[in-house]
Parts: structure tokens; sequence; C-alpha cells
């Protein structure tokens, strides 16, 4: 298939942007948004996302085979994982969900179509009406496509019309999204623009925060700090800054019997989006004394994620990446070779322990396709990714909260596997401690649609209210 | 009883020492090796150092033999485990015993990382000057063809040089300081400059009095002077330079020497936009700014040929370079992106073999060009490809 040129992205990296191009975009597409999108009942905006996202389920649907073939070079995943990763999102947009967000997030599914009331707010005699920024600003990132695609559903609720700067590799699939929504509704399509430029472009990037009513940022904190710096002082930035996540097994989890559900959740929390998402663990905390070892499981999660290589192969990683794998696979292998004793610094330096860690190390051969480093130091540490996990032992949860301490402030995700009892008095802790969301095992990359993004509402954060009070 | 260190790895410097001599530039035309006995010797004295740091080095000893490697497998230097540059950050990967150890280089990058540190007693020094100065001397002291030497060096007189650096005493840890130190005591002119210093947080800053001094003092004197620095270094110089509209016309034959480098800071400027600066506001034209290649984690270090198109970097003979592919170790074909692995004879002390974590495109002749350099593959998770926000 052709894409029609709909948008400046469409025109391909030759494409000459100037400031002026970008106001004249933002003031199109603003225009657009007036004289179609705002004037849209919500119900109908839902249908139309509901069914552009069911039609994208489609295996033959047309979006959807360019986006698997072509997302491999453009985002670096493999068809199986892209397909994978897609389906997981697309099936949570449901007019049902939708509506339930709009609900969730601002008390009544009207709310973004005129003035409507909560119970609280009839009694004292007000009604308000939520009204979405004109236009939206969406700086992406480009290690995966579903925050960007949320982004796009959220704007459509809000009725703005939307600007999205995107990554220079990883934007193809939004892009696509976008014009499958432009076939079934082309007033809708007209709201949207995508647009790229490198990074050194600060003067696009200004030209384009002068127009934005309302700005939000995804990537790494110094970009995100970079954007903010230039933010014109009235403009709402809402930002997703960079996560961390991680996973706890509680002991009482690791039997014989469970092992083989346990060991395939986890592999499926890896090789989801190949681990790149702020939702993918890091470091999988196994409480020790259960029937299964920390080390039987960490064996057994090997075998799974060499049998989902062959199902689902992590695909080609730049040699860059690839070196990094290798760089810290080598440093686990000379640990391991050299075993406890006078050479290994990290252990001199450590004061919480002093008995030596162990470490064992499973991996891919002739690849770098899969790593599980089993690492008795509990100190939370940073994965490579690309389906390179931590297995730490530890006694219990405190003990994780307390080596995990440096990323406190980044945590995103927690995936807790226990018994509902414990796992209830856990997930108190956990969300005392700061973690925005706790999902069982096996769903760390498959968020609700109506999850509070990195615990804030995503929609709400997006609209400024009207409050109507009556005489 | 002797260690084993004093035993091989010692035993086998004065023979590198004697190949590098003999595979020099500056070697004498009768002196010098063929090619084919060069490519030989080279073989056979990487095997013999492996043998030797492998029955010296324990860590490196340890994970060689956990890959089912040890000398008797080696049939060619490539076949040397490489020692990722990231392990000398948690392992002494030295042959030298705890008390021989005179003096450690540090990597640079962050400080909230720990550093990788590469050990030396006097015997590995004296190596590390055999290996830097003919290299250097080739390369940026204008022996190469294109360069006429006499342009900078007037008979009887030395180069005067300008390091942006701080000096030697001043940061005892940097292999980079040390070869300038080497070469400014060798070649230098006495009236030669370390115009750095240490900040209050101990990062590197340029004293732009004595820097802009020194460069005045030249050209006054229209003498050529011969400019060393890191690529902040540069920056920072330049930003003043920026800042005052201060633009200078070095005298002709004046050069540059800068190793990339930014220590872990926020400001990048990319090479062609700093090159064009320097040629801006020092007057020096594009063919006379040469770049370096070097880590602490090595003794020898590669140039590039100043003013290409494509800046191709070059070791010296006793130093090989392979750009590979990270997943099975083996060579890339030409033209096709890698990471660079160096066998470097003249790393006695430490691991013959060291995997760099840096892109580089291979050429035929064994040269590379460099597509960028990791100064900290310490990946970030969510932001590893998130960066262009």
């Amino acid at each position: 298939m052709t894409l029609p040129n709909l948008y400046l992205a469409d025109l391909g990296p030759g494409l000459e942007l100037s400031p002026s191009t970008l106001h004249e975009a933002a003031y199109a597409i603003r225009r657009n948004r007036e004289q179609w999108l705002r004037r849209q009942r919500t119900r109908t905006l839902v249908e139309l996302l509901a069914y552009a996202a069911d039609r994208w389920r489609d295996p033959q649907n047309s979006f959807r085979l360019r986006a698997l073939s072509e997302g491999a070079a453009d985002a670096g995943f493999g068809p199986a994982t892209l397909a994978r990763g897609l389906d997981a999102f697309l099936a949570s947009v449901t007019a049902e969900n939708l509506e339930g967000l709009i609900v969730q997030d601002l008390g009544d599914a009207k709310r973004l179509d005129g003035f409507a009331g909560t119970m609280p707010e009839l009694r004292t005699g007000r009604t308000s009406f939520a009204r979405g920024p004109e236009l939206l600003v969406h700086f992406c990132a480009g290690n995966l496509p579903t925050p960007t695609l949320m982004n796009l559903v959220l704007g459509v609720l809000t009725k703005s019309a939307q600007f999205f700067k995107l990554p220079t590799r990883g934007g193809l699939i939004p892009r696509l999204f976008a014009h499958s929504l432009a076939e079934l509704e082309p007033k809708l399509g007209a709201c949207l623009e995508f647009a790229t430029w490198p990074r050194e472009r600060l003067d696009l990037e200004d030209a384009l925060l002068a127009n934005a009513d309302c700005v939000t940022a995804t990537g790494s904190d110094e970009r995100i700090q970079a954007v903010r710096q230039r933010m014109p002082v009235r403009t709402r930035l809402v930002i997703y800054g960079h996560r961390v996540s991680f996973a706890y097994i509680a002991s009482e989890m690791l039997t014989l019997y469970g092992l083989k559900r346990l060991v395939a959740d986890a592999a499926a929390d890896i090789v989801a989006w190949n681990q790149l998402g702020c939702l993918s663990p890091h470091v999988i905390y196994v409480q020790d004394q259960g029937v299964v070892s920390p080390e039987g499981f960490a064996s057994a999660l090997a075998d799974e994620l060499a049998r989902l290589e062959k199902l689902e192969p992590r695909g080609e990683l730049s040699p860059t990446e690839a070196g990094a794998i290798l760089s810290a696979r080598t440093v686990y292998e000379m640990r391991r070779a050299v075993g406890p004793g006078p050479l290994d610094l990290a252990r001199q330096e450590s004061v919480f322990f002093e008995s030596a860690h162990t470490v064992h190390l499973w991996q891919s051969e002739e690849s770098t396709a899969w790593t599980v480093v089993l690492d008795t130091d509990p100190t939370f540490k940073h994965s490579c990714l690309q389906r390179f996990i931590y297995i730490k032992p530890v006694k219990q949860l405190a003990a994780v909260l307390r080596f995990a301490e440096p990323i406190r402030s980044q945590l995103s995700t927690v995936a807790l596997a226990a018994q509902e009892d414990i796992g209830a008095a856990h997930a108190l802790e956990l969300a005392r401690w700061g973690a925005t969301r706790i999902c069982p095992l096996g769903r760390m990359q498959a968020p609700p649609l109506l999850w509070r993004h990195d615990g804030r509402p995503a929609l709400g954060d997006l609209v400024t209210w009207t409050d109507l009070e009556s005489c | 009883m002797l260690d084993p260190h004093s035993l091989g790895t010692r035993r086998l410097a004065p023979a590198i020492v004697e190949y590098i001599h003999r595979t020099s530039p500056a070697a004498a035309p009768a002196h010098r090796l063929t090619a084919e006995a060069a490519d030989a010797q080279f073989e056979q004295l990487a095997r013999e150092l492996f043998a030797a740091q492998f029955a010296a080095n324990p860590p490196y000893q340890a994970w060689c033999r956990s890959r089912g490697v040890d000398p008797t497998r080696i049939r060619s230097w490539r076949d040397i485990p490489a020692v990722p540059t990231a392990a000398f950050k948690e392992f002494d990967l030295t042959c030298l015993p705890p008390a021989g150890r005179t003096r450690v280089f540090h990597s640079s990058g962050t400080t909230a990382q720990r550093p990788g540190r590469n050990f030396h007693d006097a015997e590995s020094l004296s190596v590390y000057e055999a290996s830097l100065r003919p290299w250097f001397v080739a390369h940026v002291l204008g022996e190469l063809p294109e360069l006429e030497a006499e342009e900078l060096l007037a008979p009887g007189q030395d180069p005067a040089f300008l390091s942006l650096t701080p000096p030697a005493e001043a940061v005892p840890h940097s292999s980079l300081v040390y070869m300038f130190d080497t070469i400014v005591r060798h070649h230098g002119a006495r009236d030669s400059v370390f115009a750095g210093r240490l900040d209050a947080g101990g990062g590197w800053e340029v004293d732009h009095d004595r820097a802009l001094f020194a460069l005045r003092k030249s050209m006054c004197a229209n003498r050529p002077i011969l400019l060393l620095g890191t690529a902040f270094n540069f920056v920072q110089l330049l930003d003043h330079f920026a800042a005052g509209n201060i633009r200078y016309r070095l005298a002709e034959g004046s050069r540059v020497l800068e190793t990339g480098g930014y220590k872990g800071r926020t400001r990048v400027v990319p090479k062609a936009e700093l090159h064009a600066l320097i040629t801006r506001h020092l007057g020096i034209s594009p063919r006379r700014i040469g770049c370096e290649y070097g880590m602490c984690e090595l003794a020898s270090q590669a140039y590039d040929d100043p003013g290409a198109d494509h800046r191709r970097f070059h070791f010296p003979p006793w130093a090989r370079a392979r750009v590979i592919y990270p997943e099975t170790g083996a060579d890339v074909p030409d033209g096709q992106p890698g990471l660079i692995q160096i066998c470097d004879l003249a790393n006695v002390a430490s691991v013959v073999a060291v995997q760099t974590g840096d892109l580089g495109v291979r050429s035929g002749d064994g040269s590379f060009e460099l597509l960028g350099r990791a100064e900290a593959v310490e990946p970030k998770g969510c932001s590893l490809n998130s960066a262009d926000v």
C-alpha cells in the first residue's frame, strides 16, 4: 500500500522544515479542529476509535500488515513481538473502556460534551464541563509505539488538534494508525500532524511550543528538562519521564507444580516489547526458602526464554546494543569465574553484606538473544534490556525496598506474585513506598486502558474545567 | 621466588620494545622488518604475551578458562579473548603483584561510576612510552608526506606545545596527560605550557589567561604552536573566544590534536562543528587538525588523517584493530559498522586484547572510521533509544 501524503512526516526525511511551515501546519489543524472535531459528540469519537482499533486486529488489515512488515526496520522489533504488543494495546481500545476512562477521570461520560454533574456536584448546585486543549503537542519517544498511540487516543477524546513530534526512529506505527483514522474519517485525520527533525533544530521546537496549549513529553529526564526549560510559562506540560520496573515473587509461589506457570509469566514480561518499555522488569526479586530455589527458577526461566526465542525471536540489534550485552555478560562471567575473593571491588565496598555474592549465568549461545543473571547481590541493577534479566534472591519484601531505594523516585510497575492474603499486605507496602502500579506477573506490559499512567489521571491531566454554579 | 609476572610478561617486554623499534615509521630501512616478517612476529609475540598474561593475571585466566580458552587453544592473535573495557572497572586486570603497581591510570567518564583502571610499573611505563612516541611523532609532528616537517620544526628548535589539560602532577591518573607530558618532555620546547587546572568539583577546566598568553606569545614570535586537548577542553576554550569575540591567526604551521572525550559533560559539539570553530577562532586549517583515539586500558593510540573526507584512524603496527560484530565476535566485512577491538602488544602488564564499546566502520587496511564512542555504555532502560524527544 502507498500512503497518501497527509502529514509532513509522509514526505520523507528530505523535507526541509522551517518554523513558518510549523506555524502554518499548527494553524491548519487548529482550524480543522474548530470546524469539525470540537463539534463532535464524545460517543461518535469513542465509536470511531474503537472501530479503528478493532480493524487493526484483523490479520489482513493493510495498515497492520505494513506495520508488522516495516515496523521491524523502523522500531527494531520482530513481527511476532510487535504483533503481540500491539494486540495487547488494541484489544483494550474498546468503546466500553474508552467511556470507562472518561467516567473514571472526569466523573461522567458526557463531561466533554457539555455541563454534567456528579452527585456531590449536583448537591452543591454545580455542574461542570471539561474542555480539552485546542492544540495538543506531543514530544514522543521511539522505544515503543504504544505510549504514542495512547496519547493519540486521549487527544481525540479531548477533541484536540494534535501535533506529534516523532522520534527519528520508531514513529511509523503511530503515523500508520493516524492514516487508518483518516481513511475512516478524513476530517479527523485533518486534525492531526506528524513531523520529525533532528534534536538540534531548537528553532522548530520553539515554533511548535509557541503554538501549543498543552504539551506532553515522553523520554529521558534530560530531554524532558530541555523541553521544560523552553516552555512558554502558561502552557501546561505533562511529562512521562524515565521509569523502571521490577517483579517480586514470594516464596509460597515457588512450588514444583506452580513453576511452569510462573516461569511462563516471567518470560512473557521479559519478551514483551523486548523489555524496552518502562513497565518491563529490570530485576526479578525472588524470595528464597521456597520449594523451588532461586537457581531452580532462574534455570527454568532460561529454558523458557530459549523456547520463546524460537517462536518469537528478539531480532537484530545494533552493534552498540549487542556490545553492551556482551560487555555485561563478560563482567558476570568473570565474577562467576573468579568466585569470591579479594579481586571483586564491589564486594569489598559493600557495607550490607559480609558474605560474598555468587553469580550464575545462563545465556543464548552464539548470540545475545537472551541472558539470565542470578546475582545474590540484592542491589537493584539496571538491565541492558533486550531480554537481559537479573534474578536476585532476597529474604523478604522489606529487603527489596531497601535495595531498590536508589530507583524509588523512578519506579513505575511492580509485578507481584504472591498468595492473596500476603499479596494484599505487600501491595499496600509497595504503594506506600511509591509504586504507581502493581500487577500480576505476566501482565507488566499490558496495562489496562484505564491505567493511571505514572500514577496520574492521563486524561484528567489534559483537560481544563469550567464550573457552572446555579443560583 | 619469582612471581609469574617476572617470569613471563617482564621477560617479553624487551622483545616487544624491539618489535616497536623495528616496525616504527622512524626505523632505519636496514633495521625495518618486512611486512611479512612483521606479521609473523606480531603473531608470535601476541601469542606469547597472551600466554604470559594468562599465567600472571588471575581474573583473566579464570575468565578464559571458564570459556574453555587457554594458550594451547590460540591459533591466531584473533583468537585471544578480548576483555571489555567495562571489566576494568571491577577487576584488577593486571599481571603486576599489588606491591608492584606503582602507577594507575583511570578511565574518564562520569564521576558517578567507578572508573576503569590500568596498572603500571616502571617497566610497563617504559613500554608505553616506547609505543606512544614514534606514532605521535609520525602523525602529529609531521613526518607524514602531506605535512612539511620544517613548517613546525625549525632547524634546531623544538616545537612549543600548549596542552589545554591540567599538568601531569595535578592529574596523575590520566593516561592521556601522561602521554602529553611524555611528548612535551621529549619533543617540546622549554616554554611549552599545560594550561588546564582542576575546578572545585575536580573536573578539568582551561585557565584561559594562561592559554591565551601562550597563544599570543607564539603569534608575536610568529612561531607555530601545537595545541593538545580533549574535545571538551577545546569547547571551553572556544566558548571563551566566542564570548569575547576573539579571533586569532596562529602562525603558519600551527596544529591541533584533539582526542575526543567529554568526560561526562552535558554539552557535546559534533566533531565537524568543533573543527570549524577551531578554524574560525584560531586560524588553523582543517588539514592541520588531527584526532587521536586512545584509552587508559590500552598503551597504544590511533591517529586519523587530517583533512580527509572520511577520517580513518590508524593504529601502529604493534597494535592491530579489528571491527567485530558483537553477536558472533566475527570480523565485519569492509564498510560495515561494528565494535572496535584492539590487540595491543604494548599493553604488557594488563591484557593484550581489549574490547571497546566504540562503534567503527572497518576499512580494508586495518584502519577504521570512528562512528561513536561509548563513554558510558551503562544502559538506562527506557531512555536507551528514546533519547531523541
